[in-house]
C-alpha cells in the first residue's frame, strides 16, 4: 500500500509541473506572435531585472570558465582544427553544437535570453539576416575586427560579419562550350541553352539566395522570368548536389552548370581520382562581369544578444577573421578570405580575379521568402 | 472483497503510470498543434495553389511503391526461410535482417555513388571496356530510385516481424495443411497470408511511416514529398502556422492509414491454445526450387547489404588518411550508450502502456496504444521543437529548484543536457518498441493470464512471473530494433544535442552534407557494425525461442 501512495504522490506532483510548463507555454507562445510589441515590453522589463541581478553572478563565472559557445552550420574539419589553435593561443575552450543554420535559429529565438551560445555561425548572408531581423544578435564595434572585415562584407549595424566568400559561377564543359558563348546570367534563359543546363533544387539556399540577388537588382517580375527561363532549359529535373551537377555535365547529361566555386576546389582536391578527372574537364566562368557582376554569398557570425562569454566570443572573431586562420579556409576550403591582407590560394588565383555583385547582402535574406515563392511558381522543384 | 480491492489498487497504478507517459508524449507536441485552427495565411494558400498536389502525389507514390515491395519482398523471404530448409538458410535467418543496419540516407549515397558517372560500374565500363552508356539507365535519383532505396533497405521491417510471427506460430495449421496434401503455393495463400495479416500490416506500417517521415533520401535525390514541404515552409519561409497545417494534413494521412491498419488486422485473434508452442518442421528443397530459393535470397541480400558494405569499405580506402584523426571510438561509445539507455527505458514505457491496454478493456486504453504511435509518425525536426519548448519552459519553472541547490545556476539545465535528446528520442521511437510488445501480448493471449488471476496471483505479480516470461522475445527483438533506429537517428539528435555531442549519425551526416561522402564511409560503417552485432543477438535469442 505504501509504494501505491508514493506512485501517487510522484504522479501528482509530475502532473502539475506539467500543467505549469503547459501554462508557460501558452503565454510563450502568444508573445512571440503578432502582439509582440505590446506584452513584450513588461517581458523585457523582467528579463532586465534579471539579466542585472545575473550579470554579477556571470561576471564570477566567466572568470573561473575561459569558454565560448558556439552554434554553427559548418562541419568541415579544417573549422575545427582552427577552434583548436585558438584554444591553444588564448586558453579558452571552444564549445560547440552543430546542427542545421534554420533550426539552429529557431533553437536560439525559443532558448531567448537564456541561451548558452555566444556565437552564431552560418553559410548564408540571408541566415545572418534572419537571425538579425529576429533580434538574435548583437552589435560588435571592435576596431581589430572592422578592420579585418570589410565594409561590403558585414551588417550595417555590424550585427554580422563574414568568415568567407562564395561565388555561384557557371561550370561548362570544355569540350563542348567556347567560353566565349557565354556571358550573363541572364543569357542562360535564351534558347539556344535549351535541354543543356543542369542546376540543383530550389530547395537549396544557394538558389533561393542567388534568385533573391536577382530580385534586389531588378525587380520580382525580372528574377521570375530568369527562373522560369532556366526551368526551360533545364537538361533534367533538379536533383543531387552540386557536385553531382558538375558530373553530370562531364558525363553528357548537359553542357553547363551553375554551382559554387569551392567544389570544384574540393574535387580538384579529392581522394577519388574520377572526381578529380571531372573537375579537371570543367571549366569556372564569371558570369556578368560586364554588368551586375558575380552573385557571391558568405558563410557569417554573429554574437549573440544573450552572450554570457562576449569577450571570448569578439576574441574568436577578431581570430577567425585574422590572417592565419582566412589563410586556412582558402588553402583548405577554397573559399575566398574577407580579409584583404589575405591572398586567395594559387588555385583560386589560377581561375582569375573576378567582379562581384554590389548588392546589400541583407537583401539576399530580405528576399528569401519572395525568391522561394517566385521558384514554386515557376515549377522549379 | 480484499481480491478485489487489490485489483482496483493494482488497475490504478499501470493506469496512472500509463497515463503519465502518455501525457508526457503529448504535452510537447501539443505547443506545436494549439495552433492548428488558425486562419490559413497567405504562404498556404500558395502551397495550396502550386504545391500542394505534387507533394500528395510524390508521397503516395512512394508510400505505395516502398509499401507494397516490402511486403512482396519481406513476405516471400520471410515465408521461404521459416518454411524450407536449403543450403545457407541459417545464415540468411538473420543476414536479411542486415540491411536494416543501414540508414536509408546513407543508401542513397552509396548507391548514387556507385551507379553514377565517377561511380566504380561506369568507370569500368568506361575505363575498361571503351563504353560510353546513356545516364539515364544509371539514374538513381527519380522517384522509382526512392523508391528502391527504401524498399531494399526497410522490407526487413516487414521480414522480421512475419518471420518471428511465422515461426512461432504457425506450425498446426501449416502441418496440417500439409498433411491434406495442398501445395506450397496454396497454402502461403490460403493459410500463411490470412494469418500473418497482422504482422505484415504491423511490419508495412513501419515501413510507410518510415517513408513519411524521411528527409534525406527525398532531399539528395529531389524528390519533393510531405516531409519536404515541411521543412521549406518551416525554414524557408519561417512560418510555423502553416507548418503546423500541413503537419496537421499529414497526421491526419496517418490517422487514417492507422485506422485502415486496425480494419485490415481486423478483429481476429490468433492466440497459442496450447502451453506447447510447437515449432515448425522445415521441408528440405531440392533441385531448382533449392537454387532457386538460394538465388533470391542472395540477391537481396546483395542489393541491400554486401553492395552497400562494399561501396563503404572502397570509400573508406580511399579516404581515410584524411580522417584517422576522428576520435572513432569515442562517437562509437558515445553512440552505443544513448541507444542501449533509450532502449531500455522505452521498453519499459512500453510494456507498461501495452500491459494497460491489454488488461483494460475501455476506449482509453485503446487511446493510449494509438497515441503510443504519433511519435513515429511525426516528422523529427516537428517533434525536436515541440521538446524544446516544453523542457525551456519545465527549466523556467525549475529555475528556483536549481538556484536553491546552486546558487550560480544557469537557467537552462535539463536543455543543455542529455536529457531533452533522450527524451526525445523515447517520443520518437516508443511505437517501435510498443508495436512488438503489442502483438506479444496479442499472440499470448489472456489464458495463462487469467488462470493465474484466478489462482489468487496479484495483477503484478502475475505481469512478472508470468506475462514478462512469455513476451521476452519480444521485449528483445523491439530493444534491438529501438537501439538500431537511435543509432542511425538524425533530425532530432542534429537538434537537440548539447554542446560538443557527437554521434556516428551525426558525424556521417556532416561529412554527407558537406558532399565529402568518401569521408562519412568510416563512421556509416561503424554504425553497421554495431548494428549487425545487435541483429547477431537478436538471431541468437530467437534461434534460441524457436529451438
Amino acid at each position: 500500500m505504501k509504494t501505491n501512495s508514493m506512485i501517487k504522490m510522484v504522479s501528482v506532483l509530475l502532473g502539475l509541473i506539467m500543467l505549469v510548463t503547459g501554462c508557460k507555454i501558452n503565454t510563450e507562445d502568444k508573445s512571440t506572435g503578432q502582439d509582440k510589441v505590446i506584452t513584450d515590453d513588461t517581458a523585457i522589463d523582467e528579463t532586465q531585472n534579471d539579466d542585472e541581478k545575473e550579470s554579477d553572478k556571470e561576471q564570477e563565472k566567466t572568470i573561473k570558465e575561459q569558454v565560448v559557445n558556439l552554434y554553427t552550420d559548418r562541419h568541415y574539419d579544417t573549422d575545427e582544427a582552427l577552434y583548436n589553435k585558438f584554444t591553444e593561443e588564448t586558453g579558452i575552450q571552444v564549445n560547440i553544437v552543430k546542427g542545421k543554420s534554420d533550426e539552429l535559429i529557431e533553437r536560439l529565438v525559443m532558448e531567448d535570453a537564456d541561451t548558452h551560445a555566444d556565437l552564431l555561425i552560418t553559410a548564408d548572408a540571408g541566415r545572418l539576416h534572419r537571425a538579425k531581423t529576429k533580434g538574435l544578435l548583437q552589435t560588435v564595434e571592435n576596431d581589430a575586427l572592422l578592420k579585418n572585415v570589410p565594409v561590403n562584407l558585414r551588417d550595417n549595424d555590424n550585427q554580422w560579419f563574414a568568415l568567407t566568400v562564395r561565388a555561384r559561377v557557371i561550370v561548362y564543359a570544355k569540350d563542348r562550350i567556347d567560353p566565349t558563348e557565354l556571358s550573363t546570367y541572364a543569357d542562360l534563359t535564351q534558347e539556344k541553352w535549351e535541354n543543356r543546363i543542369l542546376v540543383r533544387s530550389s530547395t537549396n539556399i544557394y538558389n533561393q539566395s542567388l534568385l533573391a540577388s536577382f530580385i534586389a537588382i531588378g525587380g520580382e517580375e525580372k528574377a521570375k522570368e530568369w527562373a522560369k527561363g532556366i526551368v526551360g532549359n533545364m537538361a533534367r529535373k533538379p536533383q543531387g548536389n552540386d557536385r553531382a551537377q558538375a558530373t553530370a555535365v562531364v558525363a553528357g547529361e548537359g553542357d553547363l552548370a551553375i554551382m559554387n566555386t569551392y567544389y570544384i576546389g574540393k574535387m580538384l582536391n579529392s581522394s577519388d581520382v574520377e572526381e578529380v578527372n571531372v573537375a579537371e574537364q570543367v571549366g569556372i566562368f564569371f558570369p556578368d562581369q560586364d554588368g551586375q557582376g558575380t552573385h557571391i554569398n558568405v558563410s557569417g557570425m554573429g554574437l549573440t544578444k544573450h552572450s554570457k562569454h562576449s569577450e571570448n566570443a569578439i576574441k574568436l572573431m577578431k581570430f577567425l577573421t585574422g590572417e592565419l586562420a582566412q589563410e586556412q579556409y582558402a588553402n583548405a576550403n577554397y573559399e575566398y578570405p574577407v580579409n584583404v591582407n589575405v591572398e586567395p590560394s594559387a588555385l583560386l588565383k589560377s581561375w582569375g580575379d573576378f567582379k562581384a555583385q554590389d548588392i546589400d547582402l541583407s537583401l539576399l535574406g530580405e528576399y528569401n521568402s519572395k525568391a522561394t515563392r517566385l521558384f514554386n511558381e515557376v515549377d522549379w522543384q | 472483497m480484499t481480491r478485489l480491492r487489490n485489483l482496483k489498487a493494482n488497475i490504478n497504478i499501470w493506469w496512472l503510470l500509463s497515463t503519465c507517459f502518455v501525457c508526457l508524449i503529448i504535452i510537447p507536441n501539443m505547443s506545436i498543434f494549439i495552433n492548428i485552427f488558425n486562419a490559413p495565411n497567405d504562404h498556404f494558400r500558395h502551397i495550396q495553389k502550386y504545391l500542394l498536389k505534387n507533394y500528395l502525389s510524390n508521397t503516395t507514390i512512394l508510400m505505395m511503391g516502398a509499401g507494397l515491395l516490402s511486403i512482396a519482398i519481406g513476405v516471400s523471404l520471410a515465408w521461404v526461410v521459416t518454411m524450407f530448409d536449403f543450403p545457407m538458410k541459417r545464415f540468411f535467418r538473420w543476414a536479411l535482417v542486415l540491411p536494416l543496419t543501414i540508414p536509408t540516407y546513407i543508401g542513397a549515397y552509396t548507391y548514387h555513388g556507385l551507379l553514377n558517372y565517377t561511380g566504380l560500374v561506369q568507370r569500368f565500363l568506361r575505363n575498361q571496356l571503351g563504353l560510353q552508356v546513356n545516364q539515364v539507365y544509371f539514374n538513381m535519383m527519380s522517384i522509382n530510385g526512392a523508391i528502391f532505396i527504401f524498399t531494399i533497405f526497410l522490407y526487413p521491417y516487414v521480414f522480421i516481424i512475419t518471420k518471428s510471427f511465422l515461426e512461432k506460430q504457425s506450425a498446426s495449421l501449416i502441418e496440417t495443411s500439409r498433411l491434406l496434401g495442398k501445395s506450397h503455393f496454396v497454402i502461403f495463400i490460403k493459410v500463411i497470408l490470412p494469418i500473418c495479416r497482422g504482422a505484415i500490416i504491423g511490419g508495412t506500417s513501419l515501413v510507410v511511416l518510415e517513408v513519411l517521415n524521411d528527409y534525406g533520401v527525398a532531399n539528395y535525390y529531389g524528390i519533393p514529398t510531405f516531409s519536404i514541404a515541411i521543412f521549406k515552409t518551416w525554414f524557408g519561409m519561417g512560418d510555423l502556422d502553416t507548418v503546423v497545417k500541413l503537419s496537421a494534413i499529414l497526421m491526419l494521412i496517418i490517422f487514417v492509414l492507422l485506422y485502415v491498419e486496425k480494419l485490415l488486422r481486423g478483429r481476429k485473434r490468433y492466440s497459442y491454445t496450447t502451453s506447447k508452442i510447437q515449432p515448425l518442421q522445415p521441408l528440405k528443397l531440392n533441385g531448382w526450387k533449392k537454387h532457386l530459393a538460394m538465388v533470391v535470397c542472395i540477391l537481396i541480400f546483395t542489393l541491400g547489404f554486401f553492395i552497400p558494405l562494399l561501396q563503404l569499405i572502397y570509400w573508406m580506402a580511399i579516404s581515410y588518411k584524411n580522417n584517422v584523426n576522428i576520435q572513432v571510438l569515442k562517437l562509437s561509445s558515445t553512440s552505443f550508450l544513448v541507444a542501449f539507455v533509450t532502449a531500455s527505458i522505452i521498453i519499459v514505457i512500453a510494456t507498461i502502456i501495452a500491459n494497460y491496454s491489454r488488461i483494460s478493456k475501455g476506449l482509453l486504453s485503446k487511446i493510449y496504444g494509438r497515441i503510443t504511435v504519433l511519435g513515429y509518425s511525426i516528422p523529427g525536426a516537428v517533434i525536436a521543437i515541440g521538446v524544446m519548448i516544453f523542457f525551456i519552459g519545465l527549466d523556467r519553472t525549475l529555475y528556483g529548484v536549481y538556484t536553491w541547490f546552486n546558487p550560480t545556476t544557469s537557467k537552462l539545465i535539463l536543455t543543455t543536457s542529455i536529457v531533452m535528446l533522450i527524451f526525445a528520442y523515447i517520443i520518437r521511437f516508443l511505437a517501435i518498441g510498443f508495436n512488438p510488445i503489442e502483438s506479444g501480448f496479442d499472440k499470448i493471449g489472456k489464458t495463462f493470464h487469467e488462470a493465474s488471476r484466478v489462482l489468487g496471483k496479484r495483477m503484478t505479480t502475475t505481469f512478472f512471473k508470468v506475462d514478462m516470461k512469455m513476451i521476452q522475445p519480444a521485449i528483445i527483438s523491439g530493444f534491438i530494433l529501438i537501439f538500431v533506429d537511435v543509432l542511425k537517428e538524425l533530425p532530432l539528435t542534429l537538434l537537440l544535442r548539447p554542446f560538443n555531442f557527437n554521434t556516428l549519425a551525426t558525424k556521417t551526416y556532416e561529412y554527407a552534407n558537406d558532399e565529402m561522402i568518401h569521408e562519412a564511409a568510416i563512421p556509416s560503417l561503424i554504425i553497421i557494425g554495431i548494428g549487425m552485432l545487435a541483429m547477431l543477438i537478436l538471431n541468437k535469442v530467437s534461434t534460441k525461442e524457436v529451438s
